[in-house]
């Protein structure tokens, strides 16, 4: 084969770096002292691109995202903040008059969801919520079977809506705060969302691959 | 950056708390990589901002195949562009982003009159230029990968990234 005599151009040279490139390229490699200089100062660069040093942000921007997070989706979600002050209105309460908490949870929230779905402010909140849980139903999630990561999600998803059931319900006994109870049907329907996601949206894809 | 089965199943299931432990274990890279892609600390802070935003809202599609810290990054390098491009689009330091370089209007830029450090080096680069350099070289992005992420095609990309190392090669020596 006949080696070719000019020098290799720079895309030639970054396939070669990058173990591609034709093989009348290598043959010239291996007899150019200039090409290769060029090919091992191309290793060298890689190099000292990799061993920059990392810049890290000047401050924590959670809060931010947070905040963001909450004014792009309106004001149906609680606030962290908010949700830890109805979680402890509500278990204090459970404490103090009741001692163990609910049994029958879904009965209770049933129960609540009468009584306020026909309120101005948490009625189509409400209302959101039941056609989540009928679109659970049609799909009877129970008979599927998902990874063990979608699995865990489910799992504390739906420990999570058991969780704020329980407030909902005890909430009318300690008489939470509207903008408190509003927050916690929000948390509901974002959860629900989450769980139609993972067994409605993705889970006929699990099933079939 | 590893983080607990349980845990990245808790964030998946909207838990604020296991949220920010996603945030916490991925700031740094992620505000790494927009400070690297996009220049400024400014923009940084951006990409780290959009970047969490996204992964909060979208978490529950990451179905656990390949790393948690892979599909952080795609989002990440995807705000990055995004925010490169809208950059491009508002005309904001349009001398510096290719396209409209001096490169491609045919002017000579200013040369540097000794050699300067990689860094240095790297800040001169247009944009779109740096940010092939950096997905490629140091993410180890594929061109294919590159020119999709970019909206353009592979060959862009190899030719970007050439144009990076002859700059560097000129600029370095």
């Amino acid at each position: 084969m006949k080696v070719r005599e000019q020098h290799l151009v720079m895309e030639e040279l970054l396939a070669l770096r990058d173990g591609e490139g034709p093989r009348s390229a290598r043959s010239h490699l291996e007899g150019c002292e200039t090409c290769r200089e060029q090919l091992e100062r191309l290793y060298r660069v890689r190099a000292e691109l990799r061993a920059l040093p990392g810049f890290v942000p000047p401050r924590s921007l959670w809060p931010r995202v947070v905040q963001e997070l909450s004014r792009r989706r309106g004001r149906r979600r609680l606030s962290y903040r908010l949700l830890g002050l109805a979680a402890a209105a509500v278990l204090a309460a459970v404490v103090v008059l009741r001692g163990p908490a609910v049994r029958d949870s879904s009965t209770g929230a049933r129960d609540v969801w009468v009584a306020e779905s026909a309120s101005q402010d948490l009625g189509p909140i409400i209302t959101r919520s039941q056609e989540l849980e009928s679109l659970l139903q049609v799909y009877r999630p129970e008979y599927r079977v998902y990874d063990a990561p979608t699995a865990l999600a489910v799992s504390a998803l739906e420990d999570r809506i058991v969780l704020i059931d329980r407030m909902l319900v005890e909430s009318r006994r300690v008489g939470l705060e509207r903008e408190l109870l509003m927050g916690l049907w929000g948390e509901r329907v974002d959860a629900l969302e989450a769980l139609v996601g993972l067994q409605v949206i993705q889970g006929p894809q699990r099933i079939w691959r | 950056m590893a983080l607990a089965h349980v845990e990245v199943a808790r964030a998946r299931a909207g838990d604020l708390e296991a949220l920010e432990r996603v945030y916490l274990a991925f700031q740094d890279p992620v505000y790494h990589l927009g400070r690297r892609i996009c220049g400024s600390e400014e923009d940084a802070e951006d990409v780290l901002q959009e970047t969490f935003l996204e992964v909060c809202r979208s978490i529950g599609k990451y179905r656990g195949e390949g790393s948690l810290w892979g599909w952080v990054r795609q989002v990440a390098v995807s705000k990055a562009l995004m925010l490169l491009r809208r950059e491009r689009a508002r005309g904001s330091g349009a001398a510096r982003l290719d396209g409209l370089s001096p490169d491609s209007l045919g002017v000579t830029p200013l040369e540097p009159t000794g050699p300067i450090d990689l860094e240095v080096a790297l800040g001169r680069l247009s944009p779109v230029t740096r940010a092939v350099l950096w997905l490629h070289d140091v993410e180890g992005y594929t061109h294919e990968e590159i020119g999709e992420l970019m909206g353009k095609t592979a060959s862009f990309s190899k030719s970007q990234l050439s144009r990076a190392h002859k700059r560097l090669r000129d600029w370095l020596s």
